[in-house]
């Protein structure tokens, strides 16, 4: 047609300065240096590969619940999933099953458990917060049930996945959560499942009608949401050496809070896998930060909880500012 | 006081580097409508949301009864006396047509905290009355029919004691005897002395309520012009730039064998015995009123309701209706009516919302990205969308080149047989009209079978080769578009 001028045909990109990861970057960074100049050895080698470490686990959990909530459900009883994983694969390594089965019963418990949520929440159309709320007890109990609420020690055994240092000092833990980002990013760009979950929850009547099946879409991110748990739990137990019912209990918290301030949306549809990862660093710098500046370990968790509202508020406030 | 309710002068607002408004004025006066047209994308919602301060201009001075004002926000204009129909209605459907009248500024009842429904209720009553409309107050605005949303909408207005009401594209997705009743309620508000902002791309109706009208091109300001003294040609030439002919003049296509056909299709309540066929190269037209079970009848069709009795045949084969990809991959394309609820992926881009359905039928597991550029490139031309790049978000485009985008992802699908087109130029201007128009005439070309549902007379009797009447679930009747009228079909659709 004529007297139109033709479209601007090349991918128009947010100023950097306005996006959700340049924010966190900078909350980071300030963390970083306010803690570094009080306790200088905040910077050391050291230190910062023990922050790595420490938010392995919470970063392959965080990685499933971005998905979770992307297709806009939320799965809440993941921490009590991993617990409950924790303490059968501690029993079965104390019962000196073969490694081979017991990543097997591992991942495959996860899933079921994970599953167990997913189907609930779609046969029986049910919001997931309050099934998982449920199953958040079952497995809790049945955790409770099978160790008679005992405390399961493996000292020395399966330490390879939580404790290996590659060259001597890169947490494979680490390597390993890095895959995941990786792996999880990928599917979520590249693949046409990544499209489903966007398309799902951003708007599911719609995704219906251009023949996208909802179901299909949830059951398979509960799926990996469990493959996920079932890891992270071995990981877990690995670097602690015992395992309890309560093992892995507020974890589920921690991962919801890491995506949300990540960017991405409650309400599903929006967020990528690079917000979580920078929410996830965050929650780790904060925590590193409270011990290195020995603050009272009674009122760390206090301190903690104000740092994630703030963070969330700021996180809200640019996703405000950039609408305009 | 001033003569004006409404007076802006100098409206610049950008988005990104883009300039969406560049230097508009605009006024209004009590007891007048005033309408807005340009084509889709021309900055009319963006204008009419800084009026209603949902959106801040760049530049740009707003007076608002005389009184200057600097920060407007929504709160600010709703006291101020400024209310909005939007054009994507937003009620809430859980809601009782008296809460959502009510909603925000609900009345107590004697016992704290509760509400006083009976005297919500019988105040929603009045005001409804008022409009001449009788309405139970009580039931869920989800259970009324579209032009209700409208309604309840209006009826907060002038419950807020509104001096100025704005619409935008109000009859979009009205049916005509619904656009009737709305004409007539905004003839009633412009004599109770309320000035009313008008949005439509339906140049017919400026004609009958208009008083004053705008015009919008590319966000830039053409003019304001007394309606009686202008016509049709005019508004078109100022608004396109262009000749375009308000009936369109369709090209024949040569019809060819049965390529799709329905036998006694029924569904409880809704759909009754419904029997046609549809040729190749063929443009079935489906008229009614609202509620005649139209939208119904292609639901079934696409696998969205289940039919309890009846056959379908695609090329003399049995298709037996399931779900939606299903029915896709039996051939069958369905351009939904409403498409915000059913078809755009919010806090996408217009790729991701382009692609949809051919990903889904390629099955493809990893997305070729380039290729995916090149299609949606290929739709913006084709379709002459206007955005500021892939990566824009479907809803930042306007009205019109959202239901581009929606209608162009069923085009990228080139083995489909069969088109349903729910409503296709809801919300379209009129020069981009032409051009869904010739799309569907490329479809008949190639030999497609196309059904199009339309409240839309005009469209109806120009492009439809035959119109079926649906009037209370069953098809009563089929006709050839040969000396047909608007008359005649309107008195087929109401079965005098
Ligand atoms: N939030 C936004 N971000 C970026 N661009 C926007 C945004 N909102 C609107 N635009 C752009 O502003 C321009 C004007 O849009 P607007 O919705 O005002 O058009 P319109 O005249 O109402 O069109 P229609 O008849 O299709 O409804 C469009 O090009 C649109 O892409
Ligand atoms: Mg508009």
């Amino acid at each position: 047609m004529e007297g139109r001028e033709k479209v601007v045909i090349e991918k128009s990109k947010r100023p950097f300065y306005s996006t959700q990861w340049f924010f966190l970057l900078v909350a980071e960074a300030s963390l970083a240096i306010i803690t570094g100049s009080i306790n200088p050895r905040f910077f050391t080698l050291n230190n910062m590969v023990n922050i790595l470490d420490q938010i392995s686990v919470l970063g392959i959990l965080a990685s499933g619940m971005t998905l979770i909530i992307l297709t806009g459900e939320i799965d809440i009883s993941i921490g009590t999933n991993l617990g409950l994983v924790a303490c059968v694969s501690a029993m079965l390594i104390k019962s000196e099953v073969p490694t081979f089965w017991i990543v097997m019963v591992a991942l495959g418990l996860a899933v079921l458990n994970s599953m167990l949520v997913g189907i609930s929440t779609i046969a029986f159309k049910a919001p997931s917060f309050i099934v998982s709320l449920g199953f958040l007890s079952v497995f809790r109990g049945t955790a409770f049930a099978i160790t008679k609420g005992v405390f399961q020690t493996i000292y020395g055994k399966f330490e390879t996945l939580g404790l290996t240092r590659l060259w001597g000092w890169f947490p494979l833990s680490f390597l390993i959560g890095l895959v995941i980002y990786i792996i999880v990013d990928f599917l979520l760009r590249f693949t046409r499942l990544g499209r489903h979950i966007y398309a799902v929850g951003s708007n599911s009547l719609a995704a219906f009608y251009s023949g996208i099946s909802i179901a299909k879409t949830k059951l398979l991110v509960f799926f990996i949401n469990g493959l996920l748990i079932g890891l992270a739990s071995m990981i877990l137990l690995s670097k602690i050496g015992a395992a309890q019912p309560t093992t892995g209990s507020g974890m589920e918290l921690k991962a919801i809070g890491a995506v949300v301030i990540g960017g991405t949306a409650l309400t599903g549809g929006r967020g990528n896998i690079l917000g979580t990862f920078l929410g996830v660093l965050l929650m780790g710098i904060i925590s590193n930060s409270l011990n290195m500046l020995r603050i009272n370990p009674y009122f760390q968790e206090v301190v903690f909880g104000i740092f994630i509202i703030i963070a969330l508020g700021v996180s809200v406030f640019s996703a405000y500012f950039k609408k305009g | 006081m001033s003569d004006y309710l409404v007076k802006v002068s100098g409206i610049v607002k950008k988005y990104g580097g883009h300039e969406v408004l560049k230097k508009v004025s605009f006024d209004l006066k009590p007891g007048e409508v005033h309408c807005i047209v340009g084509e889709n994308g021309a900055g009319k919602s963006t204008l009419i949301k800084i009026i209603s301060g949902a959106v801040h201009p760049d530049s740009g001075e707003i007076f608002i009864m005389g009184r200057k004002v600097r920060n407007l926000n929504p709160r600010l204009a709703i006291e101020l006396g400024i209310s909005t129909v939007y054009q994507d209605t937003e009620v809430v459907d859980t809601l009782s047509v008296a809460e959502n009248i009510f909603l925000g500024s609900e009345v107590p009842s004697p016992i704290p905290i509760v509400v006083n429904r009976r005297y919500q209720n019988e105040q929603a009553k009045a005001i409804l009355k008022s409009l001449g409309i009788s309405i139970d107050p009580d039931i869920p605005v989800g259970e009324l029919p579209l032009v209700y949303k409208q309604v309840v909408q209006i009826a907060k207005a002038l419950f807020r004691q509104s001096k100025i009401i704005i619409f935008d594209e109000p009859t979009a997705s009205l049916g005509l005897e619904e656009t009737k009743a709305l004409m007539e309620i905004i003839r009633s508000l412009k004599k109770r002395g309320m000035g009313i902002i008008y949005i439509s791309h339906y140049l017919k109706e400026i004609f009958e309520i208009g008083d004053r009208v705008t015009v919008l091109k590319d966000g830039e300001y053409m003019g304001t012009y007394k309606v009686s003294e202008v016509d049709t040609e005019f508004l078109v030439r100022k608004m396109v730039g262009r000749e375009v002919h308000l009936f369109y003049k369709r090209e024949r296509v040569p019809i060819g064998e049965k390529l799709f056909e329905v036998k006694g299709l029924s569904k409880k309540e809704l759909v009754e015995n419904v029997s046609f066929e549809v040729r190749k190269g063929e443009i079935f037209g489906i008229g009614g009123l609202a509620g005649s079970g139209r939208t119904e009848l292609v639901s079934l069709i696409f696998g969205i309701l289940k039919p309890d009795a009846g056959e379908i045949y695609i090329e003399g084969r049995r298709y037996v209706p399931k779900t939606p990809i299903h029915a896709i991959r039996n051939g069958i394309c369905m351009v939904p009516e409403d498409r915000k609820r059913m078809a755009m992926f919010l806090g996408r881009d217009i790729v991701e919302n382009s692609v949809v359905i051919i990903n889904e039928l390629l099955k493809v597991a990893f997305l070729r990205k380039k290729e995916e550029m090149n299609m949606t490139r290929r739709l913006i031309n084709e379709l002459d969308i206007v955005t500021s790049g892939f990566s824009q978000l479907i809803e930042h485009l306007s009205g019109g080149n959202q239901q581009k985008v929606v209608m162009g992802r069923w085009l990228l699908d080139e083995n489909a047989k069969v088109f349903i087109f729910d409503e296709p130029t809801k919300g379209v201007d009129v020069g981009a009209r032409e051009r869904i128009y010739q799309v569907m005439i490329e479809l008949a070309k190639q030999g497609k079978a196309i059904i199009m549902v339309s409240s839309d007379m005009p469209e109806l009797l120009s492009m439809s080769d035959r119109i079926g009447v649906m009037r209370k679930g069953k098809m009563v009747e089929i006709l050839d578009n040969k000396d047909l009228s608007e008359e005649k079909l309107l008195r087929s659709f109401i079965g005098v």
